[in-house]
């Protein structure tokens, strides 16, 4: 019954001082609510650039229309820019001299896979891919073989296949030379990916790579038709000439003027890990920062509530005394309270701010269409810890006070 | 005269008020048997309330022994007290004092609640105190649902659950017209007859009338102790 009790009392309270109440909870979720958005937001973007980066072997070179990460820079610019065509990357792979090793490819997320009865969740990603993707990308086959070059030229369906597809569709049995079947067309099982296992709990598994030319004429749409073009130098010295002959090459073939900036982006992997992890670890420091002095002064605020509630209900604590309740008894019941009042506050912060990363992963979706949402289990249960740790903090003193009454004056107290 | 549930020898309460020293009560002695009724009389500021707050084991004395069934409580701490009060005292204030939001049986449970009782035997106890006062078809309404003789019934209830050696009630029926008082009084009645030992604090003749002892207080002493030659008949 008591804690029950003080749960129903505080929600009471809430209820009955709701402009003081929701105050101090507002300002508990909008410090949960920075927290957890911008960690979700962030474990997102990381598992979106880690997957490419885990796919980019070492001295590559990556080239695409608009940046994995897309932030501070001119958004309107980047949907402006035309989409790199699979011919325009042929004629890019033909012209360069540097190095032979040029892959081009396109993903696209969420498909759903089927083979005779058994199906996949609709979450496999789709990658379409060219004769030279293995060689330049540090991805390996552990069964079966890659496509040929004819194969792609001729638009020949045949899949190379994660595990968790093999497992979802086929389970023990080898799936090399079975069918399975992709948005109403056909395809036959020419290889299977080593695996790999998962990059911040998303599996790297889940995929089926297809020829590119297969890929374009039936899985892409208007603004995901734009290919990445995956360069590897020979080596450590010739990835800066490569890096240069690349850029020069791409200048020209989209008709870039020299006084104007590029209008495509091009990175090495290197240089892609850096970016990134700089950007994100200085916006996490500031949201976290932002977030706890938040949640500290919430405590404040949640301590002075429980004062006014101790001194509303001095003679409450004046009966519970008399009947016998001893000091720990009344602490426990106040600390409850305050927890609860934390918790509550707590978990507004929480579905807004896992909403809002959820809505954020949707919009971006729209320029990085491998992005998928992650969600930050951990960062959910730190902040269910640290509401709880808050509510301890500040409610500890109120609680005392109450428990330290002289019940004579608590009785007589009107 | 059977065992002492209350001895107490030479009682003194002083307070400090600001420079000045108040002797609320200068050496009370006292005994009190169990299955006793007694009334405690006397004006405001004679003391009765300080000397009610000493026998409830809400307050401490400043000096003299308080043995409650044997056990010396006057240097006990507050964690100590709060043990006894929940074990031996059952309260009944003139004002009630239910827990508002708690329903008539949950309110009678609470002491059990602190005496660590296990839920079910909660349960059943708490019924059954309620069924005594009368109010088994009311255990589930909660304060400002019922009428005051029916808060003033709950409050017994709660005092009643757990057995406790004395009932100590302070103007129980103060907040109460003169017919609710009444059948109030008759419940006391009842419940020494049925064995309980039962200390009225009042300042109304008719009230402590009931009592088969009467305890006045003046100025912090007693000024007199005698049988009631007025109580009805057990």
């Amino acid at each position: 019954m008591n804690a029950f009790e003080s749960i129903s009392i505080a929600v009471d309270a809430v209820r009955s001082q709701k402009l003081r109440s929701s105050l101090t909870l507002l300002s508990i979720g909008i410090g949960v609510f920075a927290i957890i958005a911008s960690t979700s937001i962030m474990s997102t973007l990381q598992q979106a650039v880690n997957g490419q980066l885990a796919d980019l072997g070492e001295n590559s070179i990556l080239i695409q229309r608009t940046p994995t990460i897309n932030f501070g820079t001119n958004w309107s610019k980047m949907r402006k820019r035309k989409n790199i065509t699979y011919a325009q990357a042929q004629q890019f792979r033909d012209r360069m001299t540097s190095t032979q090793l040029i892959s081009i490819s396109n993903t696209s997320p969420a498909y759903t896979i089927k083979a005779e009865l058994e199906s996949t969740n609709p979450d496999v990603s789709l990658i379409g891919i060219d004769e030279m993707y293995f060689a330049v990308n540090s991805v390996s086959i552990s069964e079966g073989r890659s496509f040929t070059e004819s194969e792609v030229a001729l638009s020949r369906r045949a899949a190379i296949v994660g595990m968790d597809v093999v497992k979802a569709l086929f389970g023990a049995g080898s799936a090399l030379g079975k069918t399975l079947t992709i948005k109403n067309q056909e395809f036959d099982v020419v290889g299977i990916l080593e695996p790999r296992g998962g990059v911040l709990g998303q599996s790297q598994d889940n995929r089926v790579l297809i020829p590119i030319t297969v890929f374009n004429r039936y899985y892409t749409s208007e603004w995901d038709a734009s290919v990445d073009i995956s360069v590897k130098a020979e080596s450590k010295f010739t990835l800066e000439s490569t890096f240069d002959e690349s850029v020069g090459i791409m200048r020209a073939l989209r008709g870039v003027k020299p006084w104007d900036e590029n209008n495509f982006e091009i990175d090495t992997n290197d240089a892609l890990t850096g970016q990134f992890s700089g950007f994100s670890s200085a916006l996490l420091i500031v949201a976290w920062i932002s977030g706890l002095g938040a949640l500290v002064a919430a405590g404040i605020g949640i301590m002075n509530m429980m004062l006014v509630s101790v001194r509303e209900r001095t003679r409450e604590i004046g009966v519970r005394k008399a009947l016998g309740a001893r000091r720990v008894w009344i602490i426990r019941q106040f600390l409850i309270e305050s927890i609860t009042l934390c918790q509550l506050g707590g978990l507004t912060g929480m579905v807004g701010g896992l909403a809002s990363s959820w809505a954020v992963t949707e919009i971006l979706r729209g320029t990085m269409p491998t992005i998928s949402y992650v969600m930050p289990w951990g960062t959910v249960v730190f902040s269910i810890v640290i509401c709880t740790v808050i509510g301890l903090a500040f409610g500890i003193y109120p609680a005392w006070r109450a428990a330290t009454l002289d019940p004579i004056e608590a009785l007589r107290y009107e | 005269m059977s065992q002492p549930i209350i001895e107490i020898a030479n009682l003194v309460k002083r307070y400090e008020m600001g420079d000045e020293e108040v002797f609320a009560l200068q050496g009370v002695t006292l005994t009190i048997a169990r299955n006793e009724y007694v009334a405690l009389m006397g004006p405001s500021g004679s003391g009765k309330s300080t000397l009610m707050n000493m026998l409830g084991c809400l307050d401490t004395p400043t000096s003299g022994t308080y043995l409650f069934t044997g056990e010396n409580v006057s240097d006990m701490d507050d964690d100590d007290l709060a043990e006894i009060r929940n074990r031996e005292i059952g309260f009944v204030f003139q004002t009630f004092n239910l827990l508002p939001r708690a329903t008539a049986l949950q309110n009678v449970e609470l002491p059990l609640v602190y005496s660590g009782m296990p839920r079910a035997e909660r349960l059943q106890r708490a019924t059954q105190a309620l069924e005594r006062v009368g109010l088994s078809d009311r255990m589930d309404h909660k304060p400002n649902e019922l009428s005051g003789g029916q808060r003033q019934r709950v409050a017994i209830a709660r005092a009643l659950v757990t057995s406790p050696s004395i009932i100590l009630a302070d103007e129980p029926t103060g907040n109460l017209d003169s017919k609710t008082g009444q059948d109030i009084m008759r419940l006391f009645g009842e419940l020494w007859r049925g064995g309980n030992t039962v200390i009225l604090v009042t300042h109304e003749e008719d009230i402590a009338r009931h009592a088969r002892r009467i305890i006045r207080l003046r100025d912090g002493r007693i000024e007199s102790d005698e049988v009631n030659p007025h109580a009805p008949v057990a």
